[in-house]
Parts: C-alpha cells; sequence; structure tokens
C-alpha cells in the first residue's frame, strides 16, 4: 500500500487540470481498441508502447545514474530468446519464458556489471558494446541453441485461459496492445517511484559525481549495479514481449549494435533523465521512422509535387527510400545534439519558459 | 608448423591494415579526445569510393588511393568543421552520440546511393596468389600491406620530424599548453580529423579487392578500431600500429584454430581483459 499512498500524496503536488487530463489519456488508452480497429494503428501504438518500456528502462542506469551503457541489447536479446527457445523447444508459455528471461537478464546484468563497472566514461561505452557483440556472435554461433543466423520463428501462440474460460487467443493485436500498454504504464510508474526514492537520489548522486558520491558513503558498485538490475528487467521483458509479437527473432533485429543505439536515442531524442523523455522519444520516432519504412514520406513528396511517381528520381525514392528509414535516426540524433541537448522535452519547456517571460 | 606459419603471416598482412584504422582513430583521439563512433562509416566511404572509381572509370583500387586520399581529407576536414568542432569539450557521451548519428547518415546515405546489394570488386589479381616457402600469400593482401608499411612510415616522418607534425602530436599532449605556445589548434583539429579521416578511407580503399563492400560494414570495422587502440593504449600511435598487428593476427590464429565464427568473440574477449588488467593499454597512456 505505501507506493499507492505516495502516489497519492506527491501527486497532491500536481495541478487538477493535469490530474484530469492525465486520467482522460489513460482512459483513452484503454478504450482505444474499442474505438479503433485498424491492425495498423494498433501496430503503431504496441510499437510506442515498446519504445516507451525501452526508453524508460534505459533511462533508469543511463540517465539517472549517467552509466551510458550502449549495450543494451544485450538484454532485450536474453530476453527475446529466453522466451523463443523456451516456447519453441520445451514448449512453456510465454508467462514464464518472459519471467525465465527476466532472471537470464539479471544474470548478465551481473555479469556486465562486474565487468564494465570498474571502467568510466568512454570505456565503460565501449565494453557494453563488446559485451553485447560477444552475446551477439555467440547466438549466431550456438546454433543447436540459438538455430544461427536463421532464427527461430513460433507458429503459434498457446491460448490464455483462466480456470476452463478462454480469455484470448491472440489471434488479433488487441490482447497485445493490453499487455504492452500495462507494462508500460508499469514502467513509468516504477521509474516515478525510483526518482522520488532514496535510491533514485543515490542513483542522481552517482551520476553527477561518482567520488563525491563515494566519498559520502554510496557503494558505487552496489547502486550501479541496482540500477543496471532494473533496467535490465524491463529491457528484457521488452524483448520478450517483442519476440511473441513479431514471432521471428534472429541475432541482427533482437542483438545488434542497432538496437542498442536505438534503445538510447529514444531517451536522448526525448529527454534524458526525465520521466517522460522517452514517452515523447517514442512518440517523435516510432511514428517517423513508421512513415519512412510504409513509403508515406515517398508519397507525400510526390503529393506535394517535389518529384512525380514516374520520373527517375520518383521510381528511386519509392524504391529505397523504405530501406533507409534510419537515416532519420541520424539526422534527428545530429540535430539533437547539436541544438537541443537536453531532448525535445528540454528544448520544448526552455521554448515555453522564454514565451513565458515576454 | 607451415599452417601456423600461414594464418601468422596472412594475421600480419591483414594487421598491417587494421594499423591504419587504428592509427587513424588514435590520431583523432589523440588530438581532440572525440571518439569517433563514425570511423567504421568513414572507412566504408573509402569502400565505395574505390569501388565507384574502378566500376566507372576502370581506375585500379591501389592507384586509385591518390585520388581517395585527398577526397577523404577533406571530408574528415568537413565533418571536423561543421559537426565535431561544435561538441569540442561537451560531455564525451553526447560527442560519442553525435558521431553514431553522423555515422547512421553516411551509412544510409550510402544505402540510397547504392543499395544494400553487397558488391564485389573483383580485379584479374583479386584471387590470385604468391607460393613462397609452401605459403601461399594473397596478392591483394601483399601489395596492400606493401602500401600500408609505406603510408606508415610516412606518417612517422611527418608527426616527428616536420614543424605540422610536432604541432599535432603537442596538441595532443596538452592542448592549452600547445595553444599559449602559440599552436593554432583549432587547424590542428582539422588537420588530425582529416588525416584520421583519410587513414581510414585508405583502409577501405586496400581492402575493396578482398572484402564484400554494403553500406552495414562500417559497424564491425568501428569496433575493430576501438578495440586495437584501447589495446595499444588510447592515443598512442606506435600502440595502434602494434595493436592492429595483435588483433590481426589474433584473429587469424584463431579462425584457424578456433573457428571462423568464433574469431570475433576471441577479439573482443582479448579487448575486455585488456580493459580489466591493462585499461592504460600496452604502450602506456596517450602518448604520441
Amino acid at each position: 500500500m505505501k507506493p499507492a499512498i505516495s502516489i497519492i500524496r506527491s501527486s497532491a503536488g500536481a495541478s487538477p487540470v493535469a490530474i484530469a487530463l492525465g486520467l482522460a489519456v489513460l482512459a483513452g488508452l484503454f478504450l482505444f481498441p474499442q474505438f479503433v480497429q485498424s491492425p495498423y494503428a494498433l501496430h503503431i501504438m504496441i510499437l510506442i508502447f515498446l519504445s516507451v518500456i525501452m526508453g524508460e528502462a534505459w533511462n533508469v542506469i543511463g540517465g539517472y545514474t549517467g552509466q551510458y551503457s550502449v549495450g543494451h541489447a544485450a538484454y532485450f536479446g536474453a530476453g527475446a530468446y529466453t522466451t523463443m527457445i523456451l516456447l519453441q523447444y520445451k514448449q512453456i508459455s510465454p508467462w514464464y519464458g518472459a519471467l525465465a528471461g527476466i532472471a537470464v537478464s539479471l544474470v548478465v546484468s551481473l555479469i556486465i556489471g562486474s565487468i564494465c563497472f570498474r571502467l568510466r566514461g568512454p570505456y565503460f561505452v565501449l565494453a557494453s558494446i563488446a559485451v553485447a557483440e560477444i552475446m551477439r556472435l555467440s547466438a549466431m554461433n550456438l546454433k543447436d541453441l540459438t538455430n544461427g543466423a536463421e532464427g527461430i520463428l513460433i507458429t503459434e501462440i498457446p491460448h490464455l485461459k483462466f480456470g476452463d474460460t478462454l480469455i484470448t487467443d491472440f489471434l488479433t493485436k488487441v490482447p497485445f496492445y493490453y499487455i504492452g500498454l500495462v507494462i508500460a504504464i508499469v514502467t513509468i510508474l516504477v521509474t516515478w517511484l525510483m526518482q522520488n526514492s532514496k535510491l533514485g537520489y543515490y542513483f542522481q548522486a552517482i551520476r553527477e559525481d561518482q567520488d563525491a558520491a563515494h566519498s559520502l558513503g554510496i557503494s558505487l558498485s552496489l547502486f550501479k549495479s541496482s540500477a543496471l538490475a532494473i533496467s535490465a528487467v524491463f529491457t528484457s521483458l521488452a524483448g520478450s514481449f517483442y519476440a511473441i509479437y513479431i514471432g521471428f527473432i534472429d541475432p541482427p533485429t533482437v542483438l545488434a549494435l542497432d538496437i542498442s543505439v536505438q534503445i538510447v536515442l529514444i531517451c536522448i531524442i526525448g529527454g534524458i533523465g526525465t520521466i517522460w523523455g522517452p514517452v515523447v522519444g517514442a512518440l517523435v520516432l516510432v511514428p517517423l521512422s513508421e512513415a519512412l519504412r510504409s513509403n508515406m514520406i515517398a508519397q507525400g513528396i510526390f503529393k506535394i509535387g517535389l518529384a512525380s511517381e514516374e520520373s527517375g528520381v520518383g521510381i528511386f525514392l519509392k524504391e529505397h527510400l523504405s530501406h533507409a528509414h534510419a537515416l532519420i535516426y541520424g539526422i534527428l540524433v545530429v540535430v539533437v545534439i547539436l541544438f537541443m541537448p537536453d531532448g525535445v522535452l528540454g528544448w520544448a519547456k526552455k521554448l515555453a519558459a522564454k514565451k513565458g517571460k515576454e | 608448423m607451415l599452417v601456423f606459419m600461414q594464418s601468422l603471416i596472412s594475421g600480419i598482412l591483414i594487421g598491417g591494415v587494421y594499423a591504419l584504422i587504428g592509427i587513424g582513430l588514435t590520431i583523432i583521439f589523440g588530438v581532440m579526445r572525440v571518439i569517433n563512433f563514425a570511423h567504421g562509416d568513414i572507412l566504408m566511404i573509402g569502400m565505395y569510393m574505390t569501388y565507384s572509381l574502378f566500376t566507372f572509370f576502370g581506375i585500379d583500387p591501389f592507384v586509385s588511393i591518390v585520388i581517395t586520399i585527398p577526397l577523404m581529407f577533406m571530408f574528415g576536414a568537413f565533418l571536423q568543421k561543421v559537426f565535431i568542432n561544435r561538441m569540442q569539450g561537451a560531455l564525451p557521451q553526447n560527442q560519442i552520440l553525435l558521431t553514431i548519428g553522423l555515422g547512421m547518415i553516411m551509412s544510409n546515405t550510402m544505402m540510397l546511393a547504392f543499395t544494400s546489394d553487397y558488391k564485389i570488386l573483383s580485379t584479374d589479381y583479386s584471387s590470385s596468389s604468391i607460393k613462397l616457402a609452401g605459403i601461399s600469400i594473397s596478392t591483394p593482401l601483399a601489395i596492400s600491406f606493401l602500401i600500408t608499411a609505406a603510408i606508415t612510415a610516412m606518417l612517422y616522418w611527418f608527426l616527428l620530424k616536420t614543424d605540422t607534425g610536432q604541432a599535432i602530436r603537442a596538441t595532443a599532449q596538452d592542448r592549452e599548453a600547445a595553444q599559449l605556445m602559440g599552436i593554432n589548434v583549432k587547424w590542428m583539429s582539422i588537420l588530425a580529423f582529416g588525416m584520421g579521416s583519410a587513414l581510414a578511407g585508405t583502409a577501405g580503399a586496400l581492402i575493396s579487392p578482398t572484402y564484400y563492400i554494403f553500406p552495414q560494414i562500417g559497424s564491425t570495422f568501428t569496433l575493430k578500431a576501438f578495440v586495437i587502440t584501447v589495446l595499444g593504449g588510447m592515443g598512442s600511435i606506435v600502440g595502434a600500429t602494434i595493436g592492429g598487428v595483435i588483433i590481426g593476427i589474433a584473429e587469424s590464429v584463431s579462425a584457424v584454430y578456433i573457428s571462423s565464427g568464433w574469431k570475433d568473440v576471441v577479439v573482443f574477449v582479448l579487448f575486455l581483459l585488456v580493459l580489466l588488467f591493462k585499461p592504460a593499454g600496452l604502450m602506456g597512456k596517450s602518448r604520441m
């Protein structure tokens, strides 16, 4: 009950308008599948939830504790692979599989922590990448366990039953929508609770000045490891969720450096070390990259008449722009780092403050 | 024994090219204290440049480096002047992210221009080899090693004997002191990034007859470049040269005795061990 009370207490500071607005958004999110049947819209929402989970999870170690891990694909992949292997070869339900994935990720996080937390700054970044790369290459090579480069494909997800009544058979995207939504909300809540707890203050003290924090009696290895563990749990959960939702995993899609970088970008673009930063990041990144992937940008260029669909340029754009959806990631990162070092959220706040002064 | 000698020699040959990649990264780090995550992507651009010169103009990849080197130098100088320079003194993580972003732009632009298909640059000597006392040496690798050795020698001479080279080393040792001595450190940074990019681009040109060319190849080489420079000690050119050869040998020997699938794992484990037990690298702390 304690957390619930503290939520009520702390939210007393928020304005009634903000609370009402928050509740309305929450209700809207829960009712969304009742009004929107389009599988594509649901798919986009699920991807946004997934990004929110990954972004918030990274935020705990990267944003609050200041340890820039660029190897979070390790936990994402550990969750995804554990769930899929258990489901495929042992017929164990993904619910337990996800828990097993969390256990594996916790072990991985302890190992990574014991190796990498002795290192600082750029060396830490490089070490975190190296560990994730070792995991990717191992997944490629341990063919008996992971099926190597061919990956694991599942055709059937066990139905969810309560006693004998069928709750869902996972044939539509709706159950995934709700699972994703709930995990995302839980992740945000956990981050929020952490931020306002003693633990969160320890983390932030380590981010601001490791040596000062250490001399005040904060155990660096203990709290860095705790932050990484919290982060690993939710990243792993996101990995399991992704694996079951997509139904197929292979080393390049769940363990590659790109995944680690994308996780970091969600935070950087939204705003690092803030509760809503990753949410903003996900809301910016997912629709943008989906628009590129589904060729909406190319269609848009044809519509406003920058190039005609039949011309050489048009055909080229139509064929290749969808493959280069990561281009927008790159451009966004460069723009954000150079011009909005606090992310979109921080930039918007500054803008609002400026307006308020005038 | 013959098998061992064979893998040792091919390791040294490829290690020469790795050294070139590592030296480029270490010069940039030494002078600017920026870890360039786009290093492999710059190398990839060098590969595509060589590929285009070969396919459209029929210029031999080893001859075309006289065009690639100045072009890549200008490209690097441009990157430094327009992007990296703004981040001087910013948080290291932000510098890292900036270069990651630049790398993504490079690889995706190349994907737009050349599609993500694997390209092969095949010359008439691509698969030929020289037999020497029972050991066969791939001709393109042997030529690229000789060119690498020549470039490295020239680079050492430039850094040790010329005024500009000494100014670069002074900037790497102590930026502020160098500035007080009247060295134009901004210009040195541009020069360093240009040289680093030219070296990466040259390495790309030299390996293009033996490797598949595709837009995402960069990250592999970025990681390799880090392993090499950390192994030798960040900022140390001698270290990067030795590190490159060590990694080349480690790869080729483990490919023969373990398996080619695990050779990169061996390299990364080696990397972690060095980070843990000798974080300053084999050659000590940032000395150029």
